[in-house]
């Protein structure tokens, strides 16, 4: 386990210091000067030369690259063209917000996404199962835009029951939480359905059946069990997938996560703010599949790896 | 933040949303884009710039109609050739850290300002100073390089608003995060969407502020700040978006708001390329739109056609004769030039929903005088390299383009001289359509030649002629600009340049 680890973690190296040499070259091909978009539309040329020079835009892009990687080596992320605070005070404001909001909206999605795939596998066929797939096919195709205002209309503007937006109290976490995870949920009552219908073929259940163990117990601890190997993955995946992706969420809700930083910074071109973030963003993405890998484990010691 | 401090801070907020309306509460205003700084010299976009007004002031301001009007400053006076202004200054205003304002703190500002060295985005309002003396406390002198005939309407500007010189030195770059100046409200917290401000309770100005503070969200969708105001977490909506006016109309408990702006939309033709460089194509091409039906379809109820290169509210506007709805004409005209079967042309825009619609109107209605224009909208960063950026005529592949001013000095030297001077081609300023015109520059540079307002009024009627007659531009549009509020809440307004004022606002209920 430890030798496996520690190569993942060398492979992992590796994809850093490529994402890091995309995501530098994909931010100086983007169209647009920003010495002149931080110097303002009416600064003088010569202004706007003083910032380029100031900002090391001047220099060659290997250059740039080269020291831009160095100050990252030593834990300097750069200083936000925008507001001229260092980045990581930037996404440190932020990250928390997007952090709770994500384990929020994933929690109850996959909690009950579980549970109606369970059921529908459990009653395949039968109206539990019509029914717990239909709410799953409405809930992926609901444009999350949409179900925000939609959610904000009916909460808010007519019971008046919640905040329209903003970030402090439980209260502000409940539609965001909803618009958010309504997806995942789908997603996953979908997966877990036929994760579990396939398990529940395997011959090992078959025989716990025929062996006379509760049929509540072959479940949840013979099927639910095995199925939840591939399920892990796709929690892992979908977990990736809201962090980045709540970026609509956070518009529609006036959250102040990383979502919302992020779009900020692509409109200014902000390029230290957009390095780090997609930086950061792969980090999470990456860790998130070296851990989904360990759960493989821990959910089925069956599994080795050499 | 770990689940227990969530959990104290659930309980805390709980326990004092309870009794809140025993309280005065503050004005929320919900604005739709992060500020970008609270360094009045440093910022460039009007929400912050509205925002820095909440704390800072100038030695001027404008009023409701854009009118300049003293502030700090008492009065003025100027030498004929507008060289030399003179500056009394009220007295007794302390600054929030209770510093005296006075003549030495303007000195302070301005050179803060004009110094290259400090690289401030606002140092153009002041870049002709050549000089700032303190003759006594309440009396400052700025001496210019060259005649500047607008230098009040710039101090006018929220650029130049006056930081605490205490400040200044304690902060140094950081009073973009500590401002102190002698604004109605004080500083509390800016943090990533949200500003706090607090009454001022030592504030110069007798009986204000009449609400205990301000704060400022942002919120980018447009949906969810009309929902903030229809709950009531937001009390004033300023740049209310015009589609959703209908519904805000129908609410008993809100107050739509239209009032005049001085901005103008209008679309560039580069007069040194084919075809534009003939007037008769240029002049074909105003007689081809219906400005009425423009103005409906891009802008909404309200919207004006413009009379002028400059609008009806900035000073020394001169109403010209409109380019009728003539389509027969324009196509007559178009012969004549020798396109009798028009041609194609690119038409650019910016990105935004509202722009491109315009951009389409133009597009559907110059089709019918057989002449094509392949809209194309620019990003905002593709607009730098491609208009901004461009470093000599000759280089320019911008045809025609699609914008809007604001003359932020409600003067009309920055509403003409960026846009239609032969010297503010790109990258200098934003003369895009590369306009050129012997008379119009001697016009444009002999108002700012002097300070006497009969003759910058006359130069500014002879340019304006001139410009209209030889139709650089489509002339369009100045549309109105709206904003919402909850009854309860009175005394705030949106200015004509789009800033917003909640110096006396007051709830009434």
């Amino acid at each position: 386990m430890l030798g496996y680890l520690a190569k993942r973690l060398v492979s992992t190296g590796t994809v850093l210091v490529l994402v890091m040499m995309c995501t530098f070259a994909f931010v100086h091909m983007l169209p647009g000067d920003p010495a002149r978009l931080v110097a303002g539309p009416t600064a003088a040329v010569e202004d706007v030369q003083a910032v380029r020079q100031a900002l090391g835009l001047d220099k060659p892009l290997p250059e740039q690259f080269v020291s831009y990687v160095s100050r990252l080596a030593h834990g300097d992320l750069g200083t936000s063209l925008k507001t001229r605070r260092p980045v990581a005070t930037e996404i440190g404001e932020r990250l928390m917000p997007t952090v709770w909001l994500t384990v929020t909206a994933m929690s109850w999605s996959t909690l009950i996404g579980l549970l109606i795939g369970v059921m529908s596998a459990v009653r395949r066929g039968r109206w539990q199962d019509h029914l717990g797939m239909l709410v799953a096919v409405s809930g992926i195709s609901f444009p999350p835009f949409w179900l925000g205002l939609l959610l904000i209309n009916l909460l808010s503007v007519r019971l008046g029951w919640l905040p329209t937006g903003g970030y402090g109290t439980w209260q502000h976490f409940i539609m965001p939480s909803i618009t958010l995870g309504v997806g995942v949920a789908a997603v996953m009552a979908r997966f877990t359905r036929s994760s579990f219908v396939e398990v529940a073929r395997e011959d090992y259940v078959r025989t716990a059946r025929a062996k006379g163990v509760p049929e509540r117990q072959v479940i949840w601890r013979h099927a639910l069990r095995n199925a939840l190997i591939p399920i892990t993955t796709m929690v892992g995946l979908q977990f990736g997938f809201l962090l980045g992706g709540s970026i609509v969420v956070e518009s529609v809700f006036s959250w102040p996560g990383l979502g919302r930083l992020l779009v900020d910074s692509v409109s200014y071109r902000d390029y230290p703010v957009i390095q780090a973030l997609i930086l950061l963003f792969s980090i999470q993405f990456i860790l998130i599949n070296l851990i989904v890998d360990v759960l493989y484990v821990v959910a089925n010691p069956e599994i080795r790896y050499s | 933040m770990n689940l227990r401090s969530i959990l104290r801070t659930t309980a805390l907020a709980a326990s004092v949303l309870l009794p809140s309306a025993l309280w005065a509460k503050p004005v929320t205003v919900a604005v739709y884009a992060n500020l970008t700084g609270l360094d009045p010299a440093n910022v460039n976009d009007f929400l912050s710039q509205s925002s820095t007004r909440l704390m800072y002031q100038g030695l001027f301001s404008f009023d409701q109609k854009m009118k300049i009007t003293p502030l700090l400053a008492e009065s003025y006076e100027a030498n004929d050739d507008a060289t030399e202004f003179t500056i009394k200054l009220k007295s007794g205003i302390k600054f929030h850290d209770g510093t005296d304002f006075n003549a030495e703190a303007v000195k302070v500002n301005i050179d803060r300002l004009r110094d290259p060295a400090n690289n401030l985005s606002r140092r153009s309002l002041v870049s002709m100073v050549s000089d700032v003396q303190v003759v006594d406390d309440t009396t400052v002198k700025l001496i210019l390089e060259k005649p500047f005939g607008a230098m009040i309407a710039s101090l006018a500007h929220p650029g130049a608003m006056m930081i605490s010189p205490a400040a200044l030195e304690k902060h140094g770059k950081e009073v973009n995060r500590n401002p102190v100046g002698t604004g109605p409200f004080k500083f509390v917290s800016w943090s990533a969407d949200t500003l706090e401000v607090t009454k001022n309770d030592d504030y110069w100005k007798e009986g204000l502020p009449k609400v205990e503070g301000v704060t400022v969200k942002s919120v980018p969708e447009s949906g969810a700040r009309f929902a903030m105001l229809q709950t009531g977490e937001a009390q004033f909506v300023p740049s209310f978006p015009p589609e959703l006016l209908e519904a805000a109309a129908k609410n008993p408990k809100l107050d739509v708001i239209t009032e005049d702006s001085i901005f103008e939309f209008y679309t560039t033709m580069n007069t040194t390329k084919k075809p534009f460089d003939d007037k008769r194509v240029r002049q074909a091409m105003n007689y081809a739109i219906d400005k009425e039906a423009f103005c409906k379809v891009a802008f909404g109820p309200g919207c004006m056609p413009a009379d002028s290169i400059i609008p009806p509210l900035l000073s020394f506007h001169a109403a010209q004769t409109p380019y009728p709805y003539d389509p027969e004409k324009a196509k007559a005209l178009l012969k004549e030039a020798g396109y009798e079967n028009g041609f194609e042309t690119d038409l650019w825009s910016g990105s935004s929903t509202e722009v491109q619609r315009g951009a389409q109107v133009l597009q559907q209605q110059l089709a019918q005088v057989g002449v094509k224009a392949n809209v194309m909208p620019l990003e905002s960063g593709v607009a730098t390299e491609k208009i901004w950026s461009v470093q000599k005529p000759e280089d320019a592949t911008v045809q025609m383009y699609y914008t809007g001013w604001s003359s932020s000095t409600g003067d009309a030297d920055w509403g003409i001289r960026p846009l239609l001077y032969s010297e503010s081609f790109p990258p200098n300023l934003f003369n895009v359509a590369y306009y050129k015109n012997d008379q119009a520059d001697a016009a444009i540079k002999g108002a700012i030649g002097t300070a006497k307002d009969e003759d910058r009024a006359k130069f500014y009627a002879e340019a304006q002629k001139i410009v209209w007659d030889d139709a650089p531009w489509i002339f369009l549009s100045v549309p109105k600009n709206y904003s919402a509020k909850q009854k309860a809440l009175s005394g705030v307004y949106i200015q004509p340049d789009r800033m917003f004022v909640v110096e006396e606002a007051e709830f009434t209920e």
